[in-house]
């Protein structure tokens, strides 16, 4: 909601906050300023300068030469306005002033003679589109005076973010409400600057129907519209506002349009209400129906778009179609124009949600709907309807004929709520005696009706009748009035809550911190992807690139891989930890959704370093990461290759690796990613990810039991095997062990060899064997037995024999 | 000559324990290993003139000495280039340190963690729900009418007609209260989803949490004091936090919480910035108890709802949200 500051004064003269106090004031309220505009400022240089003399200029037939009386006494000026009134005074720029488009003010020579200032027309003071003559001022002006000042300008526009709960801060009165000391009690509606004409507050009223000069108003959807309120006003002249309308308006951030529909606009500002003038002429009978619209029916609006208009929505019609979406916008056939003579001003109430669902289904917003669909006062309505019809006719002419129309279905009552001050205790920690709570209220507009034992019935002003229906809505309007800074700070002991901390949470943290620690970072990325990426689609998604639910998040993590890489970003380690979806079988059902960790590395397995070249990052890296997110994730669970056909389809060569679950599934893969799948530059290396499913409820780690240290020294022995390619290592590790028996501690390969001196097809393995016996020192022959046995049933079993 | 071959081995592992650096070491080394000249090649080439008899036990012990020898040397130069790399006067301490790549948590995790770990301290645990949920859960239960003006504050994502993805986390709320009864004591970290596009504030996929308390006697008082609590220890010991009304469907009272800092600088002078907005809150609607089937006389409560991203944001002075979601490695590599 934009305000004039100096407005909303006017409507509650006895503000005298300065504006900065104001704004604090309207914060600690509930209606913070977003914005404040200095109206002034691009006049600051600007002054008043009357016009000593002015004759012709003696080179140049539209030019006047003027003698102006300025801030540092008299100056030539050289004018080019069609009129210059001697002895009138003007805005004017002297030399060095900038003008609000940024342009300054010098000292020239024009067609011979000294022009030292200018003489300013509304448009170059961005104050109107008036670019035919200088802007004449009106009245007693002393020469030299700022200019901003002295004919009122010097204000601020204030935007106020209102809440959806508050209809009532809509409005310059709402605004002011809150400022003045004695809140609704402080507001007092000025005289219009020319006098305020009186607009007898008599009605022709009916329950439905109700006519007067020759103006019927009919409502058939009382549910929808509850009161209609008319005035048929004859004999104006439509024309441009005067200047201190137009300034108002523009002042609150709205544009002039003409002076009926400006007075109409002034009034929804001043009080919130939104009114509608109807050419009278125009109206098909001189009737109006509320009702709704007949089917195929349309309507041009105000804005030129042709409507169509449904079953479900109220219009206002005449006797034959609509001429306004009722609470929107008015129609343009309607609509009040130069030619206008009668018309009629309309101020009704319409149900909110009905408003808010026409509005959407046509795609809008307009100051009306926005302000129905917040709930408008009840109560102010005889107010705003006298008050714009007495405004047209003080700035249009004419004159209100008859009585005004009122007709009004489902009278409106003030909602009476029971308000206990033990409950207001109960909530808020501190105590309020009944008087203190009526004395909070009542600057609100509420008044207490009667104090019962326990309770307080509290009348509801109309301007907060949407909002404040329940007793804790009053609760809420006592702590606001009171102050929430007002209230102590005491913390009250806490019993520990019932809910258990999710271990979900716990494991990711541990993730999170291991990843890192192994010089990984954390990446975030959207769960929103492309329709190759997800199997979930959104209905009103933002771009097609994210309209699908992610299945699995490393594609993802893949996409700031090429990013980084596009910015010569070579080494690239991220993991992440967020959700992915899978759709369910049953349409319109919720997909399943998971925690998943993905991680990617590529580049240099260390930083660069004068020792020695980086090797890079290769598949057993990505080996060992994701043994590292097994073991935290899954107790019990390992890495393995996976079979042929079961890698993903991301890992080059279809080979990877699967994580394996303590009770046997599948929750996780890795490998060498495909540099297929992936957009990269030439210079890219290998890039190895991965992604682990994390369990939904994590059980908790199986606690360590410590192994005793060992108390007989171990004797290793060294194997070199000659393997085939062909011939898995793991293989033969495997029945190493086995073939090592019970005294094994353990085997290691510590080295792999290829090289020309090796039968080719080969390579060398170097097994290391770890051998120990509890309680007593092992003998050279028993481990030499072993080893013997190693030798031959890796040979009988894998054919591998001992490189000589 | 075999009584020679004694002698001088001897004589060589003397000189060889007695060489002090490698440049003595080579010397003595081509003294007596040294092919031409060497004192034990000399006693070699000499083994022709011995006897047939003498000739097969003298040469073995030729042998066993020169291998020996050779050993002795070879020990005595490891010795020696052991010692030299403990010489700190060989040390270069100005090369650079030897590598190892820092991984980093995201800021945003960060800070989550740390407003988790006040909240720890302060009895809460914490509770998710899913990221898809419906409109019950993310609005009607929260007491937001999907045709009231509040619902349009959050432009929602659907999957399909009364199924979205959640706006805000505090469908966790209605979930945990369901499932479980006061008191409730918990903070919701997870990710929400909006219909925004991308720009310096805004992202359609953003984290935020969320925080509930309800019990028995529960008030406004408590309310202020423990966000207040929350916001010293976070923003530090000299922070004021302000308390403004708002509106939230969900809350009543509603209130905005900002924050004024205390920065100090590196000369030690303070400096308190604005008034920094930092979260929603308010004291839990009694319609939301009501929903749950709490006994909303009995029971009161609080919440609040907190961006995590938009907190890391002022923490380390990132002008663009965006860079939090780019994951360029230069700029998580900063978090260390």
């Amino acid at each position: 909601m934009k305000v004039s500051y100096r407005w909303v004064r006017d409507v509650a003269p006895g503000i005298g906050l300065p504006q900065a106090q104001a704004m604090e004031r309207l914060a600690l309220r509930g209606a913070p300023v977003e914005e404040v505009v200095d109206l002034a400022e691009g006049l600051r240089d600007v002054v008043i300068g009357r016009v000593l003399e002015a004759r012709p200029h003696p080179n140049a037939d539209r030019l006047t030469l003027c003698r102006v009386m300025g801030p540092e006494g008299e100056v030539p000026v050289v004018c080019g306005a069609p009129v210059v009134v001697e002895g009138a005074c003007y805005p004017f720029a002297p030399v060095g002033a900038v003008l609000p488009g940024g342009f300054r003010i010098g000292k020239r020579k024009i067609r011979g003679e000294v022009s030292r200032g200018m003489l300013c027309s509304e448009r170059e003071l961005e104050l109107g589109d008036d670019h035919a003559g200088i802007m004449l001022l009106d009245g007693p002006y002393e020469p030299g005076a700022p200019f901003a000042q002295a004919v009122g300008l010097d204000d601020v526009r204030l935007d106020v973010e209102v809440t959806p709960n508050r209809g009532d801060l809509l409005s310059h009165v709402g605004i002011a409400r809150e400022l003045h000391p004695d809140g609704q009690a402080g507001i007092s509606l000025p005289e219009f600057p020319d006098g305020t004409p009186a607009v007898a507050a008599n009605f022709a009223r009916g329950e439905v129907e109700a006519g007067s000069a020759g103006v019927r108003i009919r409502i058939e959807d009382p549910d929808l519209c509850s009161r209609y309120l008319g005035a048929v006003i004859r004999g104006v002249e439509v024309g441009p506002s005067p200047r201190w309308l137009a300034d108002r308006l523009r002042a609150a951030g709205a544009r002039p349009v003409n002076n009926v529909v400006d007075a109409t606009n002034y009034v929804m500002l001043e009080l919130g209400q939104p009114l509608h003038a109807f050419d009278l002429a125009r109206l098909a009978d001189a009737t109006i129906v509320v009702g709704r619209a007949r089917p195929g029916e349309s309507l041009v609006t105000l804005d030129g778009e042709t409507r169509a208009v449904t079953r479900e929505m109220l219009m206002i019609r005449d006797a034959e179609v609509p001429v306004a979406v009722a609470g929107v916008m008015g129609g343009r056939d309607s609509e009040v124009s130069a030619g206008s003579a009668d018309i009629l001003l309309e101020c009704a109430l319409f149900e909110p949600r009905q408003v808010r669902a026409t509005r959407r289904a046509l795609g809008m917003s307009t100051d009306a709907s926005y302000r129905f669909e917040r709930g408008v006062d009840p109560a102010t309505m005889e107010t705003a309807l006298t008050r714009a019809a007495a405004l047209i006719v003080a700035v249009a002419g004419g004159s209100v004929e008859g009585e005004l129309i009122d007709v009004h279905p489902r009278p409106w009552e003030a909602p009476v709520v029971s308000l206990r001050p033990s409950r207001v205790g109960h909530l808020l920690g501190v105590e309020f005696t009944p008087e203190e709570i009526a004395g909070l209220l009542a600057p609100l507009g509420y008044t207490v009706t009667k104090r019962g034992a326990d309770a307080l019935e509290v009348v509801v002003p109309g301007h907060r009748g949407q909002d404040t229906l329940r007793e804790v809505d009053l609760i809420e309007e006592v702590a606001r009035t009171h102050g929430f800074d007002a209230f102590p700070e005491v913390m009250s002991p806490a019993r520990p809550g019932t809910v258990p901390d999710h271990p979900l949470f716990q494991l990711e943290d541990t993730l999170r911190a291991l990843l890192a620690a192994d010089g990984i970072s954390e990446a975030q990325t959207p769960a929103l992807g492309p329709a190759a990426h997800g199997d979930v689609p959104l209905l009103n998604p933002m771009s097609r690139d994210e309209g699908y639910l992610r299945r699995d998040r490393l594609p993802g993590l893949l996409a700031h891989v090429e990013r980084n890489m596009a910015r010569g970003v070579r080494d690239v380690r991220l993991f992440e930890i967020g959700t992915a979806f899978a759709a369910s079988s049953v349409p319109g059902e919720a997909p399943a959704e998971s925690s998943r960790v993905a991680v990617v590395l590529t580049g240099r397995r260390t930083p660069p370093h004068w020792s020695g070249p980086g090797e890079p990052f290769d598949v057993y890296d990505m080996a060992r990461v994701l043994e590292l997110v097994a073991e935290v994730a899954y107790p019990g669970g390992r890495v393995v290759p996976a079979a042929d056909d079961t890698a993903e389809a991301l890992c080059v060569g279809g080979r990877g690796y699967v994580v394996v679950s303590g009770s046997g599934e599948v929750v996780g893969w890795g490998g060498e990613v495909e540099p297929g799948a992936m957009d990269l530059p030439r210079w890219a290396g290998v890039v190895v990810g991965g992604e682990v499913l994390l369990p939904d409820m994590p059980g908790p780690r199986p606690e360590v039991t410590a192994r005793d240290l060992p108390d007989q020294p171990a004797v290793q022995r060294d194997l070199a095997l000659l393997v085939g390619v062909d011939m898995a290592v793991g293989k033969v590790v495997e029945v190493a062990r086995k073939g090592a028996g019970k005294l094994l501690e353990a085997v290691e390969v510590f080295d792999v060899y290829e090289g020309d001196d090796l039968p080719p097809a080969t390579r060398s393995v170097a097994l290391r064997l770890r051998f120990r016996a509890r309680g007593r020192t092992l003998t050279d022959k028993e481990v030499d037995k072993a080893c013997r046995r190693v030798l031959r049933k890796v040979k009988e079993e894998t054919g591998v024999e001992t490189r000589s | 000559m075999i009584e020679d071959l004694r002698r001088l081995e001897a004589d060589a592992r003397a000189a060889i324990r007695r060489a002090s650096d490698t440049d003595e070491l080579e010397r003595v080394r081509v003294r007596y290993l040294g092919r031409r000249e060497g004192r034990v090649s000399a006693l070699l080439r000499q083994l022709g003139r011995l006897s047939r008899e003498e000739r097969p036990a003298a040469g073995a012990e030729a042998n066993r000495v020169k291998t020996a020898l050779v050993q002795a040397h070879e020990d005595r130069s490891r010795e020696l280039a052991a010692a030299t790399a403990h010489d700190p006067d060989r040390l270069d301490l100005t090369l650079p340190a030897r590598g190892k790549w820092r991984g980093t948590v995201h800021p945003v995790s960060r800070v989550v963690d740390d407003i988790w770990q006040i909240f720890r301290s302060l009895g809460f645990v914490r509770a998710r729900g899913p990221e898809v949920d419906t409109e019950w859960y993310n609005f009607v239960a929260l007491n937001t009418p999907l045709d009231h003006p509040a619902a349009d504050e959050q432009d929602t994502l659907y999957l399909a007609p009364g199924l979205l993805l959640r706006s805000h986390t505090s469908p966790v709320q209605i979930r945990t209260m369901e499932k479980y009864p006061p008191p409730i004591r918990i903070i919701a970290p997870g990710m929400v989803y909006r219909r925004d596009t991308y720009d310096a504030t805004h992202t359609p996929a953003f984290a935020q949490i969320e925080g509930l308390v309800v019990d028995e006697g529960v008030t406004f008082v408590d309310f202020k004091a423990t966000l207040a609590e929350f916001a010293r220890r976070f923003w530090g010991p000299g922070t004021r936090v302000r308390f403004r009304p708002s509106f939230f469907p969900f809350t009543e009272p509603s209130a905005e919480v900002d924050v004024k800092r205390v920065i100090v600088r590196e000369d030690g002078s303070e400096e308190e910035t604005g008034w920094i907005e930092i979260m929603g809150a308010g004291m839990v609607d009694p319609a939301v108890l009501d929903n749950v089937g709490y006994d909303s006389e009995r029971y009161t409560g609080w919440a609040f709802g907190m961006g995590p991203a938009r907190v890391a944001l002022l923490r380390h002075g990132v002008r663009d949200l965006r860079l939090f979601y780019e994951n360029d490695m230069r700029f998580l590599g900063q978090f260390t």
